[in-house]
């Protein structure tokens, strides 16, 4: 067992998973504000890499306006998706609004690959690449930065959720909007606030993709492995996001070290199923309590 | 009027509107007697799209040019094209839809999948002759695919050349090794077995397999594989663009010296040119010429003057060529039938397609070729260097 | 206008058909069905068979989400399995009125499968358990070379009885709709009986029903087994139709198809099924005629556009029938047929 190999694509595998934390994070977000799974998170990855690459590689912008400005639509974007789809479907069953998401993201596709056309585009470079060299461990740059970029963004949120009083009311709206409301709290700015977040850290996410691969409409579909990550970790939780962002890094790393690549996506669904026998919801989910 | 009779008036106009305008495609596409019907269902739109496109523009153009010349054999062509988006069941609907409608002798598809979706009903029919941009080894097969043919050299004969390469470049007796990195599909699986048995046989060693999923976005565990396995080249096969850029790039952040090398769907120029920087010494098997070959021609100098005039200049890439180059064969294959006095019919077409030897395509490919095998086993070995893509071998003919 | 509800027994009550002018019409749609492939022309019958193959298996996956409410992101892989199957089954010489049942059972043994975690997980995590299962069986049909053929895909001979090759739109056409007209009125019928209660019970309220002693273990397998096999027999159809099985085919985008049919058609409903899957099948030929419109008017680049504007309107009429009918369209047809009973009172 060649150790020092393992250690390279561990490392390697948990410092990948730092962006796949980041999308979960957007994942989570959606769910504990509006108990939504949002389907649609991939083309909003890949709607924001979009915009990133109009105003940056189209106008010319510097990156520091062409991210302010993709920040800027993809926050629109998601309160307009929340104003105009999903209140109207508020209380609806839940395979209602797993529908709702997933035409919104085929809508989304498809005015992506109306307006920019289908072709492949390239972002450039927004991640240094000189790698870290550990002995005979060698770490590319994109992934320490990506990776380093994710846990800045994560810290963020978390502080603000935990110390700022908007972050507390968005969680006081999530886990009661009833008391929430009586408490004096604007549940429905909460639940706006909460889809531009989750459209922010996507698009964000996207970003980072996009610049380490290529740009087109199907980078959405990133977005579908998260989902096991969501689901290992527990779809209300913060922290279980990003503890199976990481573990799910780890695990694609690894089978594409002893196994080959083409069971890289599969790997992570395998040990989800398995979870679940175990953990109805999620290794940091709360359980879900039925009222008759 | 009263109004009963008003409103049944305005409901049957409506109505007879309503079916009059279904019909209007079909009214506009009645072919006139006498016309050649070639169909399409290009993969213009979809993961294809920047090779669909050229192709779409490349033979439709050809045969406008053509009925500006009167035609084939004194028939005017029509081109009836439907875009796929590179889905088998859209192309093997929009197959069916315009056999049943216009009946063409020629079809162009969209993929592998197609081709073997449609070739038991092509057999039944006997009527038509397809092609696509797909150059699957199975489909190379004069006895079991008898009405397809492929413009140029089967994936598994593009990798030969490369491995040709491969064994001629180092002048003593051991070998440069070769890793290969591929795509998990029909497209990137499809010469990797007969490219792992001719690597044996001309001796150099394989160092590395590595599949990834067609879109790879994260390929760093991949590059650790490789950088410990040391190739002296990687023979990227499969992949539209991404992730070879990053491959590459990554690549050269670990210190590798290896050189990258592809296959006819990687080696446009449009392709080339996103990967930037770490595109310099790239090289790949292009069977046909390029559009900015210092080299003039008579057809790549047609081609120059038919595209310019056109908007966005498709004419450039090698997907129009390829286009263009369908439609030459298309016309050889119906000269030569009605040139024999014979109907336009599966088996008589497949004899034609055969009977084409030692033809001299005016420059598209660099010596005349033959097309008694269903394919062309043509190819060159090209060089990126700088912005520039120059060929670094002679026209190899395979087999 | 109809006045009233007479029926005079239990099995007059939960007829099908209960009235002659029922039964008059639904002889005369058989009967049209039956002329239809010598009247419609050959892409027609092209059409009827593929709306007959999403028929088939969206009423399979209607009476496992729809009746029973188990979301499922996987019901083209279970395609696949039935498709698969019937490859194998070809190749090795069984009959296809052998090998379709032979591919309905091995999709529900998949299924129950699969099932069996149900048991623990609810809600969104089963949905994305079963998308899970869209991936592994996606997987084994990539790389099980040996049966499945790997990427390459398997080629389906023509069905054949006792030599009579069922080669060709029109012959396939009289094997796939008696089959979907048999097979929805099995489903239609399910609902008649304790087993079908069963499954709505549970969509309504699993706990109450498991008290009320519905073992929901047993009969949320049967609800996915039953789903399951209609989705096989589906796929072994498509196998004698396309006469191909690839993995590309039946992958996420398939299943998401058959989802946004059902929503569309009406969830819990078989009339829904019908409505939906036509609707969905028709969508796409109703935009191409639209393009070619366009393109006959003088917008030569119009057909471009095409694939993106089908997806556009693929998620608009998801998410707009979502928001505005959220019964679908069995429910406007409810609405229309019930102005016309009540008429000329209003509804």
């Amino acid at each position: 067992m060649d150790w020092l190999l393992l250690a390279e694509f561990s490392l390697v595998g948990l410092l990948s998973g730092g962006v796949l934390a980041l999308i979960a994070l957007g994942f989570v977000l959606v769910y504990k504000g509006t108990r939504v799974i949002n389907f649609a998170m991939g083309e909003f990855m890949m709607i924001g890499a979009y915009l990133f690459w109009t105003a940056n590689v189209f106008l010319k912008l510097p990156w520091w306006a062409a991210l302010a400005l993709t920040l800027a639509g993809i926050a629109v974007l998601g309160a307009v998706v929340e104003r105009f789809v999903l209140r109207p479907l508020a209380g609806q069953p839940v395979i209602s609004i797993v529908m709702a998401t997933i035409g919104l993201g085929a809508v989304l596709h498809g005015v992506a690959e109306a307006v920019w056309g289908g072709a492949n585009l390239s972002l450039p470079q927004l991640l240094p690449r000189t790698p870290l060299t550990l002995g005979e461990i060698l770490l590319p740059g994109q992934v320490l930065w990506s990776f380093a970029l994710a846990v800045a963004l994560i810290a963020g949120f978390t502080a603000y959720f935990h110390l700022s009083k908007g972050g507390v009311s968005m969680r006081a709206a999530a886990s009661d909007p009833v008391t929430a409301y009586a408490m004096g709290i604007d549940v429905r700015r909460t639940q706006r606030l909460t889809w531009m977040f989750a459209g922010v850290t996507g698009a964000v996410a996207g970003i980072i993709v996009a610049s380490m691969t290529s740009l087109s409409p199907t980078l959405g579909t990133v977005a579908l492995g998260v989902l096991a990550v969501i689901i290992l970790g527990g779809l209300d939780s913060i922290a279980g996001a990003i503890v199976a962002g990481l573990i799910v890094g780890l695990l694609e790393s690894l089978t594409v070290a002893f196994i080959g690549g083409q069971a890289r996506d599969l790997v992570p669904y395998l040990v989800v199923l398995v979870i679940l026998m175990v953990r109805p919801y999620g290794l940091f989910g709360t359980r879900d309590i039925e009222r008759l | 009027m009263s109004i009963i009779d008003r409103r049944r008036f305005l409901g049957s106009g409506a109505a007879a509107a309503g079916l009059a305008s279904l019909g209007l495609p079909l009214r506009t596409a009645l072919a006139q007697s006498g016309e050649i019907v070639i169909g399409a269902a290009p993969p213009i739109t979809g993961v294809f799209a920047f090779a669909g496109a050229g192709l779409h523009a490349g033979l439709g153009d050809w045969i406008e040019w053509k009925n500006g010349q009167g035609g084939v054999a004194g028939r005017k062509l029509r081109y009836v094209a439907e875009d796929s988006g590179y889905k088998v069941d859209q192309s093997v609907a929009i197959f069916k839809k315009i056999v049943a409608q216009h009946k063409p002798p020629l079809f162009y598809g969209d993929s592998t999948g197609w081709a073997k979706a449609i070739a038991p009903e092509v057999s039944q029919l006997g009527s038509v002759l397809a092609t696509g941009p797909s150059f699957a080894s199975d489909l190379a097969d004069p006895v079991k695919a008898p009405y397809y043919f492929m413009p140029g050299p089967t994936y598994s004969g593009q990798i030969d050349v490369l491995l040709e390469y491969v064994s001629r470049s180092a002048a003593g007796a051991t070998k440069p090794s070769v890793a290969f990195v591929y795509s998990d599909t029909e497209f990137g699986r499809d010469p990797i077995a007969s490219g792992k048995a001719k690597a044996q046989k001309l001796g150099i060693p394989v160092v590395l397999e590595v599949i990834t999923k067609p879109g790879a976005v994260d390929v760093s565990a991949e590059v650790i594989k490789l950088r410990r396995a040391k190739p002296d080249f990687v023979i990227f096969h499969g992949y539209v663009l991404a992730p070879i850029p990053e491959f590459m790039r990554q690549m050269r952040d670990a210190g590798m010296s290896a050189r990258g090398m592809g296959t006819i769907y990687s080696m446009d120029k449009s392709t080339i040119d996103q990967m930037g920087a770490v595109g310099a010494g790239f090289l790949g098997v292009m069977p046909y010429r390029y559009s900015f070959d210092t080299q003039k021609t008579p057809t790549m100098e047609l081609i120059r003057q038919v595209g310019s005039r056109k908007p966005n200049n498709p004419w450039q890439t090698t997907f129009y060529t390829q286009g263009w180059l369908v439609g030459m064969i298309f016309e050889q294959v119906i000269t030569r039938t009605l040139g024999a006095k014979k109907e336009l019919t599966g088996p008589n077409m497949k004899a034609a397609l055969e009977s084409i030897a030692k033809w001299d395509t005016g420059g598209i490919f660099g010596v005349p070729i033959s097309l008694k095998t269903h394919s062309i086993p043509v190819g060159r070995v090209y060089l990126v260097k700088g912005t520039t893509i120059e060929p670094n071998s002679d026209w190899i003919t395979i087999g | 206008m109809r006045i009233g509800d007479f029926h005079a027994s239990y099995r007059h009550d939960e007829a099908l058909f209960d009235t002659r002018v029922q039964r008059i019409w639904f002889g005369l749609l058989l009967a049209a069905l039956a002329a239809f492939p010598f009247v419609g022309g050959s892409y027609l019958t092209y059409l009827a068979c593929l709306l007959g193959i999403h028929l088939i298996s969206a009423a399979g996956l209607n009476v496992m989400t729809g009746y029973t409410g188990l979301i499922s992101l996987g019901h083209a892989a279970f395609m696949g399995v039935g498709c698969y199957t019937v490859a194998v089954a070809e190749r090795a010489g069984i009959p296809f009125f052998l090998a379709l049942p032979l591919a309905g059972a091995t999709s529900a043994a998949i299924g129950l499968v699969v099932g069996i975690p149900s048991l623990r997980i609810k809600g969104l995590y089963f949905a994305v358990a079963t998308l899970a299962a869209q991936f592994v069986l996606g997987f084994v049909f990539r790389e099980w070379e040996s049966v499945t053929g790997g990427v390459r895909g398997a080629n389906v001979p023509a069905a054949s009885l006792f030599g009579f090759e069922l080669a060709g739109d029109r012959r396939i056409y009289f094997l796939i709709v008696p089959l979907a007209v048999a097979m929805l009125l099995g489903a239609r019928n399910l609902f008649r009986t304790r087993v079908g209660r069963a499954f709505i019970a549970i969509r309504d309220r699993d706990i109450s029903a498991e008290v009320l002693g519905i073992s929901l273990f047993r009969y949320k397998l049967a609800a996915f087994a039953i789903g399951s096999f209609y989705a096989g027999v589906a796929g072994g159809l498509w196998g004698y139709f396309f006469r191909v099985a690839t993995p590309e085919l039946f992958g996420l985008p398939l299943s998401i198809f058959y989802l946004a049919a059902i929503i569309v058609g009406g969830l819990g409903s078989i009339l829904g099924t019908i409505l939906g899957a036509t609707f969905m099948t028709l969508i796409p030929e109703l935009l191409r005629a639209m393009v070619g419109w366009a393109e006959a008017l003088g917008l030569k680049e119009a057909g471009v556009y095409l694939a993106p504007i089908r997806q556009v309107v693929f998620g608009l009429l998801i998410v707009g029938f979502l928001i505005f009918e959220p019964h679908g369209l069995a429910e406007m047809w409810r609405r229309v047929r019930r102005f016309f009973h009540l008429w000329p009172f209003r509804t």
